[in-house]
């Protein structure tokens, strides 16, 4: 119950309220958590001394926006086997923040997908693991098949336990892209 | 010898009618009843108010006093139809013919049947558009159910739901800023345009739910193009006994709970004070379809009230404060990254992750929260005049939590929401009902203002704004010769700033926008079983932030979505008709409408697809086209004998897009419900007990545009449904009434169209639930 006495009193209270509130006017710069804007994908060749090669997926403004500025072609050396590592980066914060530090620490709910299509052309094997045995995929071999051109889709894998239980078994099953690129591969 | 009846109106009204000492002379035909009609409001008596006598067509105006005389009558059955122009009207039978008729000999000035007063609620709503309202029984029906889902007994109303929690109210079609909600006299201000985001209302707090198809922009402004809904609580109990209600629902289907309780009265020793109290809680866990339980799908609700309210002569004052706060677990199967996850799901049929029950609520999750305070204060003038003036603030908090909290653990640890809104909004309103003129004229004349303000936090979704409005309006009423005649004119400015940040800069964007609306009606009783009503009306809507400006992976619908700054507002041109045919056996409504929409806002598809990090995305545009709605209602009520009775509801609705000459997405399917009920009057110790069994029959939505979705929709489908009901009276102002039902009798697994997880589950299977409802106190 409310007295006449109480009503003012109210209605200061909530004038309070009201100068208390920020205004529209004070806006605070978007802030996205997963954002990632950038994935880097190194192959070294295991048994060449020749350097490593870098293909880059860019977009520095996040999903809309400008279009994607770098896609690279993955251009490989065909029956060769390559050290393949990925980076990942959101490069719209200054400085950048690395995400593969991040996927590193909380290996056990992340995990990279490589599929080539056609099959033949590139065969993917995990070097890493987790706390639980489970592949990662930041590191591993890569090994390319005879000439052709076709896609490497990479995915990330985002396997978080789902209310309270643990879901990252090894397969691409569970969870949800955070990452899914489809690079053009070309085995020469 | 004093017998009171006690009626509800079934279309606007409540009404205690006192029939006193029924006398009436026999043959002569020299009985006559009168009375007055009020406004229980305020009390005051209300002029020019319309009583015909349904079968001789016989009517008479209420005089400067209220009052009104029926002569020369003879004894037998009499329906009054009282039209309150400004309220709704509503039929009573009086009986001439009981068990007084030994008192016919009594001298010539007792012989009468003296005061038949009429208190009559007020009803802001235009009179010539169709109205349906939820009271009574019929609402402590659907206790426990959100307001979208309580509202789907109603022919031309549909829900849009995001999984079982959250569900929108649909009429004719449209939802979100197409349907305006009126809480307690108070535009709903939350954040409507998200398809996701339920209406921020206790149904609880109200005794009166009821529906205003069609659009009705004269009277409450923009977004009122498919229709309003009205949440009404009753008037304070000025002056009245302690009285309450306890409600109490459980549900099998996610072991849901959900109780409230009201209590009301008056101070003791202070004249004109009533006051009310009323509290809600509601706690759920997981749903289960037919085959498996849905993760996270729990939800917890936590709501109360508190009104007071003086009323002195023709003055009165009130204050109204209402909390509302929720939160609702996202069903954790329907978080998708890319176009492929949505894909696999839709492949597989089913979730990955079937659970057992919990009462948990883990991420992803909304939580909301709704603060509304009203002030209201009116004057009466002794001459009729009446100004009333509501002034409301609300406060809206949402907070949305994605499944995924930050990767860095530092940032995860504090749990913060990846989404935040909080929206302030404050509203104003003085309405001058002026006397009426000629004892004919009735008429209101309005400005209302609006002020609000929007600060948003977390990924880039849709960018601050603050906007004002202004709208002036006038509706003039007319009851003349057995006709009703309504118009009006009204006129809105809007101006919107928004706030975002471009390159490190904040720009400001300044939109004005205004419109001028218009409706014009009619109704009329041809006779004591045939009445029409037409009305025509305009309503408009201003484009909203999200659509001038999102910009962005739409989760869950896998979609890019980008906004136009360039929108210009919709204009709709409603015009409704209905033929009501009713017999004491036989009722049957039959409604029209063909709403069409100048430069309707919707999503279109673009050709080329949006890269993203996370694959491609189709791509839509908000754009603007023409669009038409046009739908049937029909309401049949047929008592085949005493007992039974059979109900048929019929909703069809066809809607196209007649600038390109395409259909629009996300519009409802047709369906028709039917119904077989038996009720007795007395059984043992209950009263009005019924038992029905009802079948909803949902067909498949055919007409859809080409290839804007991942996957058909979903084929139709046939429920069942039993209930019984049954009250209980425990003593002569105490009564207990209890409702037992099953929902989905046969655990169908189906799938709706405008559920927006009919892409990742299967609908809620089996669902029994028992209700209960105590009333003391009236």
């Amino acid at each position: 119950m409310m007295s006449k006495k109480r009503i003012p009193m109210l209605l200061v209270g909530v004038a309070i309220l009201l100068v208390q509130c920020k205004s529209a006017s004070d806006v605070e710069p978007d802030d996205e958590n997963e954002l990632i804007t950038t994935v880097r994908l190194e192959f070294s060749p295991t048994n060449v001394f020749t350097g490593s090669q870098t293909f880059t997926y860019r977009d520095v403004d996040g999903d809309g926006g400008n279009p994607p500025t770098k896609f690279d072609t993955i251009s490989l050396v065909a029956n060769t086997e390559y050290v393949m590592k990925v980076i990942v980066l959101d490069e719209s914060k200054n400085p950048a923040v690395d995400i593969t530090k991040e996927v590193q620490e909380n290996a056990d709910e992340h995990l990279f997908v490589f599929t080539s299509a056609p099959a033949s052309l590139l065969t993917y094997t995990y070097n890493d693991k987790d706390v639980r045995n489970l592949p990662i995929g930041l590191s591993g071999t890569a090994k390319t098949g005879s000439p052709g051109t076709g896609t490497l889709r990479v995915q990330l894998r985002h396997q978080p336990p789902i209310s309270g239980k643990i879901v990252k078994d090894g397969t691409p099953g569970p969870g949800s892209d955070d990452v899914n690129l489809n690079f053009n591969l070309k085995v020469k | 010898m004093k017998r009171t009846l006690s009626l509800f109106c079934l279309l606007g009204i409540s009404a205690w009618i006192a029939v006193a000492d029924v006398l009436a002379q026999s043959p002569d035909c020299s009985c006559f009843i009168q009375g007055i009609v009020r406004d229980e409001h305020s009390g005051q008596p209300i002029v020019g108010a319309t009583l015909v006598l349904v079968k001789s067509n016989q009517g008479i105006f209420t005089d400067a006093k209220g009052r009104y005389t029926f002569t020369k009558l003879c004894p037998g059955t009499y329906e009054i139809e009282c039209r309150i122009v400004g309220y709704q009207a509503r039929r009573q039978t009086v009986d001439l013919t009981d068990e007084h008729v030994e008192n016919f000999s009594l001298a010539e000035d007792e012989i009468h049947l003296k005061d038949v007063e009429i208190i009559a609620q007020r009803t802001d709503s235009p009179i010539t558009q169709p109205l349906t309202m939820l009271t009574g029984s019929d609402l402590a029906q659907t206790r426990g159910r959100s307001l979208g889902e309580s509202l789907q007994s109603i022919t031309g109303i549909t829900t849009l739901q995001t999984g079982s929690s959250i569900a929108k109210p649909v009429i004719h079609g449209m939802h979100s800023n197409r349907v305006l909600i009126m809480n307690n006299g108070v535009r709903q201000e939350g954040q409507q345009w998200g398809s996701e985001h339920a209406p921020e209302i206790d149904p609880f707090v109200a005794t009166r739910l009821s529906v205003v198809k069609g659009a009705a922009g004269v009277r409450y402004g923009s977004d009122a193009i498919g229709g309003v809904i009205l949440v009404e609580p009753e008037e304070l109990p000025i002056d009245k006994p302690l009285s309450g209600e306890v409600n109490a629902a459980g549900f099998s289907n996610g072991r849901q709970g959900a109780g409230s309780a009201t209590l009301q009265g008056s101070i003791k020793g202070l004249d004109g004070f009533g006051w009310r109290a009323q509290g809600t809680l509601k706690r759920g866990g997981n749903i289960r379809t037919p085959k498996y339980y849905l993760d996270n799908t729990g939800i917890s609700e936590r709501n109360y009230s508190l009104a007071t309210g003086y009323r002195r002569g023709g003055f009165g004052a009130e204050v109204f404060y209402s909390h509302f706060a929720t939160k609702i677990g996202i069903f954790s199967g329907s978080h998708i990254g890319s176009v492929t996850d949505l894909i696999n799901v839709i492949k597989s049929g089913e979730p990955l992750i079937k659970p057992d029950f919990s009462y948990a609520i883990n991420r992803p999750y909304q939580q909301v929260k709704h603060n509304l305070l009203k002030g209201e204060i009116h004057y009466d003038f002794p001459d009729g005049n009446r100004l009333k003036w509501v002034s409301a603030l609300q406060y809206d908090n949402r907070l949305e939590y994605d499944l995924h909290a930050s990767r860095n653990d530092s940032l995860a640890a504090l749990n913060r929401p990846e989404l935040s809104f909080r929206l302030t909004t404050l509203t104003n309103e003085i309405l001058w009902d002026h006397k009426p003129l000629a004892q004919k004229f009735t008429g209101q004349v309005g400005v209302s203002t609006l002020y609000q303000y929007n600060v948003m936090n977390g990924r880039p979704l849709i960018p601050n704004f603050d906007q004002w409005n202004v709208g002036v309006f006038g509706i003039e009423r007319l009851v003349h010769n057995g006709w009703e005649l309504e118009a009006g004119l009204r006129y809105d400015y809007r101006r919107l700033t928004t706030y975002r940040i471009i390159g490190r800069e904040i720009k400001t964007d300044i939109f004005n926008f205004h419109n001028a609306s218009g409706t014009l009606g009619a109704g009329r009783n041809l006779n004591d079983r045939w009445s029409v009503r037409l009305n025509m009306g305009t309503a408009w809507r201003a484009p909203n932030v999200s659509e001038l400006f999102s910009n962005g992976v739409h989760h869950g619908a896998a979609a890019y979505e980008e906004g136009d700054a360039t929108l210009i507002p919709e204009k709709a041109l409603n015009g409704i008709g209905s033929v009501r045919y009713a017999t004491e056996k036989l009722t049957i409504e039959v409604g029209g409408y063909y709403n069409y929409i100048r430069d309707y806002i919707y999503l279109k598809p673009q050709a080329e697809p949006v890269l993203t990090v996370r694959g491609a995305f189709p791509y839509f545009k908000y754009t603007q086209a023409d669009a038409t709605f046009k739908g049937i209602d029909m309401n049949v009520d047929w008592k085949l004998n005493s007992h039974i009775s059979w109900g048929s509801k019929l909703t069809y609705l066809r809607v196209d897009d007649v600038r390109n000459d395409s259909y629009l997405v996300n519009i409802p399917a047709n369906r028709w419900e039917n119904q077989l009920k038996s009720t007795w009057q007395e059984v043992g110790a209950w009263r009005q007990m019924s038992v029905s069994l009802t079948n909803r029959w949902v067909g498949e939505q055919r007409r859809v545009p080409p290839v804007s979705d991942f996957t058909p929709p979903p084929a139709g489908y046939s429920l069942w449904n039993v209930q019984w009901n049954g009250t209980w009276p425990l003593a002569e102002k105490r009564h207990l009434e209890l409702t037992f039902t099953v929902d989905n009798l046969f655990d169908t697994a189906y799938r709706d169209y405008l559920n927006r997880f009919r892409y990742y589950a299967d609908e809620m299977g089996r669902n029994v639930s028992l209700r209960a409802r105590y009333v003391f106190g009236k």
